[in-house]
């Protein structure tokens, strides 16, 4: 039975609990605005690096260097869409 | 068909390879998809209308709900994986089951979710906003129920073939993809939820 829950996974789960439960504090604390998204940044990214890394596999072949500059491709385009239309439509610069 | 076996056996030849690195590329595709959703949100966000704002229609514990259950199924589907590399094929299926039972569990949470927010006058045409909150959600869940249809086909195959490289090559993109689910949904209870309720 053990070695069906092996060490890295679930550690990369109770990892990802605690990451939502502090991301939680900004919902039952009062934090000013860029504290509270300071803190959801980093524990998203966090999290979903610990996806990509221990659940995803992303970096165990050859084609590992191939997948993360695909996913940082993803993330630069997604990043520059969200920034870009928010720096022209609502921060009015 | 050549297989190597200094692989995992998902990779085995050559043709599993690239349909892995195949799929990556599709995942770098849905991460641009998913951008020009939030895009739209976040531009809407304040634009109510006469429609009820973000923090007076959220609420928190079917929020809570669906992360954690979804947070859990991306784990069990991990262990899915797992137990596939060691060749157990009962762990393998028992996992993929329970991962599809709770991928089911967050589809009726988020459906009784859109349902409270058809009784509150929250709908489609509402409002910019609720026009684009729905439609980030409605296009998520509509990726989990499509997994929830994959993954079906998944278990069949594993059950009726077994653990070999094409029904390995299938299973691990199907736990792809659905990790990948989970990691838009961290995006999703950060910034269109917790923010919303901050």
């Amino acid at each position: 039975m053990k070695e069906l829950f092996p060490a890295k996974q679930v550690g990369g789960y109770i990892f990802s609990l605690v990451l939502t439960i502090i991301a939680l504090l900004v919902y039952f604390l009062d934090f000013t605005f860029p504290i509270a998204m300071s803190i959801l940044l980093v524990t998203a990214f966090v999290q979903a690096t610990v996806q990509l890394v221990l659940f995803m596999h992303a970096g165990e072949t050859e084609d590992g260097k191939a997948i993360y500059t695909n996913v940082l491709y993803g993330i630069i385009i997604a990043v520059v869409t969200i920034i870009g239309s928010l720096l022209i439509l609502i921060w009015d610069m | 068909m050549k297989i190597d076996h200094t692989q995992p056996l998902e990779y085995g030849t050559h043709q599993n390879q690239l349909n892995i690195l195949g799929f990556w590329i599709f995942l770098g595709a849905e991460i641009m998809l998913f951008a020009t959703l939030f895009t739209a949100y976040f531009i809407m966000e304040h634009r109510t209308g006469n429609g009820p704002t973000g923090p007076e229609i959220f609420e928190i514990s079917p929020v809570l709900i669906e992360t954690f259950v979804l947070l859990t199924s991306s784990f069990t589907i991990g262990l899915a994986v797992h137990a596939m590399r060691i060749g157990r094929k009962k762990a393998m299926l028992a996992f993929l089951g329970i991962t599809l039972l709770l991928g089911l569990g967050f589809l009726s949470v988020e459906i009784f979710e859109f349902m409270h927010y058809y009784h509150v006058g929250a709908t489609y045409q509402t409002s910019g906003f609720t026009a684009a909150l729905l439609t980030t959600l409605g296009t998520h869940g509509a990726h989990v129920t499509l997994g929830l249809f994959w993954g079906l086909s998944i278990i069949i195959q594993v059950a009726k073939d077994g653990i070999n490289a094409r029904t390995a090559n299938k299973s691990f993109i199907f736990s792809l993809y659905w990790h990948f689910l989970d990691v838009v949904w961290i995006f999703i209870f950060s910034f269109i939820y917790l923010k919303g309720m901050m």
